[in-house]
């Protein structure tokens, strides 16, 4: 009786969270086309989430085309379909993994920071101290913050794509000695507009979501600091489990619209 | 502040990078599926397109010219399929060109593979339509290889078959694998053979001797090969030639004079065909002979005859003058 009791509260409180994220998302859309818009903060949250995540995006895309190339060669050498190896990266860096390993360093690093520093704010107070002031924390902290993710993060894919490709290239160009000009030209031979386009509408929605779990989770954080860290810890599990969700929203998605 | 605008530039840096790298890719993709040149459209008839899709590529000699734009149903048995081919391309492909189904690669998608024509044609035009070559699709080639598989089943049967009988002993391979006795007989054969073509081998050195050596001045053969008694052998084969031909008439001659003896009334054919004058000539000749000894008899007489002994001894003075103004 007592687990039935604890099930449904949790079921409850489960209801209660999704009401509450949703309350927010659409505070979001309101507060954002409500002037004044604070261009400064989102500017400045744009230069911390793009910037400052480009070389540890970078570095990952490089080892992932690195280390897939190397991966699948002994595999594609057996069938005798190396020459295949540019269409496969390409296609499987640029539709899947670059954006959903992208986002999910993004989770790991802007999420649990937006989480921690929102959450922080919370419980020292400065959101209250804010609205006291008569400014409006949600459009200065939450708006800027959300459409930051939401915009940097698919520029952030498209430089990851990239240089996961070029590593790619790279290996291939050592092992293979097939040249960059060759690769890029069988790269592009392969790639259609339904491989690109679909994928970046994704990556809007991936930023969107890393933004606003990260802000929700610190914007309503409680229970003082230790609430602080548990904010930024949900704010990274949640986000990477919606990553997967809106992941599998969109492909399927993708293939009622492309097949 | 100073910071701040720093942080703006690299921002900016950063944000223009990313869309370029966006945007180039787009560009690239794009250009290989012809949607920024300049195209016209060309269509093809087929009867079955083989997964054909819109955006699949079109190579004309083994180069992307452009991609499909339409695929439609015409009827049971034609289906249109409108390429939109680079505008540059259209002066290359003539009238009489063919379209073909293929695909790229044995995995990979399915192309539009237009094959230059033979012969002298005109350039297409934008909007014709040009003929095409069915592919061979998969399923035919199945099926060709299901018959294929069963007459190598039926073969692989008849093999078995064939082995096992020749384990068993059976036929003339059966016989020759297994009977100890045929075994030693061939290879006696063999060793036969080896000795016979030992023999063969020296023969055939010496032949190889003789015919070297007929070339040689000193052979017969070597005299005849010399040009100048080659002149005089040909010089006398055409006397011989000519006597010959002499000898044949002089044959024929012959033969009418003798058939002419036959068969004509003259004495000859008398002389050889009448006995009995022979006989009357043969005793008339003992009769002249007794007369001419007779008669020599007289002659001797008259020498005697003092009528006739002065005109002989005329004669024997004449016959010594004569001979002694010879010495």
């Amino acid at each position: 009786m007592e687990n039935d009791s604890k099930v449904v509260t949790s079921f409850k409180n489960f209801l209660i969270e999704i009401g509450e994220l949703s309350y927010f998302t659409a505070r979001f859309f309101k507060e954002l086309f409500n002037p004044p818009f604070e261009f400064k903060e989102f500017w400045r949250q744009c230069y911390n989430m793009g910037n400052r995540s480009l070389l540890l995006v970078s570095v990952t895309g490089f080892i992932i085309g690195l280390v897939f190339t190397l991966q699948s060669r002994p595999t594609l050498e057996e069938f005798g379909a190396v020459s295949w190896m540019p269409s496969m990266v390409s296609i499987s860096i640029i539709r899947e993994i670059g954006p959903i390993i992208t986002a999910l360093i993004c989770a790991g690093r802007i999420g649990s920071g937006i989480g921690a520093e929102l959450g922080s704010m919370r419980v020292t107070e400065q959101i209250d101290a804010m609205e006291v002031s008569g400014t409006n924390p949600y459009k200065y902290l939450v708006v800027t913050r959300i459409l930051a993710t939401t915009v940097m993060l698919p520029i952030l894919v498209f430089f990851g794509d990239a240089i996961a490709i070029f590593g790619s290239a790279m290996v291939e160009n050592i092992k293979g000695n097939v040249s960059f000009l060759l690769y890029f030209n069988n790269v592009f031979d392969s790639l259609q507009f339904s491989d690109v386009i679909p994928t970046t509408f994704k990556t809007f929605f991936f930023g969107f979501a890393i933004g606003l779990v990260g802000c929700y989770k610190g914007y309503n954080c409680k229970k003082g600091t230790a609430g602080v860290g548990l904010a930024a810890n949900s704010a990274v599990v949640y986000t990477s489990m919606l990553l997967f969700i809106i992941d599998f929203i969109a492909v399927f998605v993708t293939n009622i619209f492309y097949s | 502040m100073e910071k701040t605008a720093s942080q703006k530039i690299r921002l900016g840096l950063f944000v223009i990078i990313g869309l370029s790298l966006f945007v180039l890719t787009i560009y690239f993709i794009g250009s290989k599926q012809q949607m920024f040149g300049k195209t016209e459209p060309l269509t093809a008839v087929f009867d079955n397109v083989s997964g054909l899709q819109l955006g699949n590529n079109v190579r004309y000699s083994g180069i992307n010219v452009g991609t499909v734009r339409g695929i439609e149903i015409v009827n049971d048995s034609t289906i249109n399929v409108e390429m939109e081919i680079d505008r540059t391309v259209f002066p290359h492909i003539k009238k009489n060109a063919v379209a073909t189904i293929g695909s790229d690669g044995l995995v990979g998608s399915v192309i539009i593979n237009i094959i230059p024509g033979k012969g002298e044609a005109l350039p297409v035009q934008p909007g014709d339509i040009i003929k095409s070559n069915n592919r061979i699709r998969t399923d035919d080639m199945l099926s060709t290889l299901n018959v294929t598989n069963e007459n190598a089943a039926q073969l692989t049967a008849d093999l078995l078959k064939i082995t096992n009988d020749i384990n068993k002993g059976k036929g003339t391979i059966g016989v020759l694998l297994r009977d100890s006795a045929m075994a030693k007989d061939l290879k006696a054969t063999i060793h036969n053979l080896k000795i016979t073509s030992e023999k063969t081998s020296k023969t055939m050195d010496n032949l190889n001797r003789q015919i070297a050596g007929l070339d040689h001045k000193d052979n017969v053969i070597g005299v005849l090969k010399d040009t100048v008694v080659g002149n005089k052998i040909r010089h006398i084969v055409t006397n011989l030639d000519s006597s010959s031909q002499e000898i044949t008439k002089v044959v024929a001659n012959l033969n009418t004079t003798i058939s002419n003896a036959k068969d004509g009334k003259g004495a000859i054919n008398y002389l050889s065909n009448n006995p009995k004058l022979v006989k009357q000539i043969d005793s008339t000749m003992t009769n002249i002979n007794q007369a001419s000894q007779k008669l020599n008899e007289n002659l001797e007489a008259l020498k005697s005859n003092f009528l006739f002994r002065g005109y002989f001894k005329k004669q024997e003075k004449a016959k010594k003058k004569a001979a002694a103004g010879k010495s």
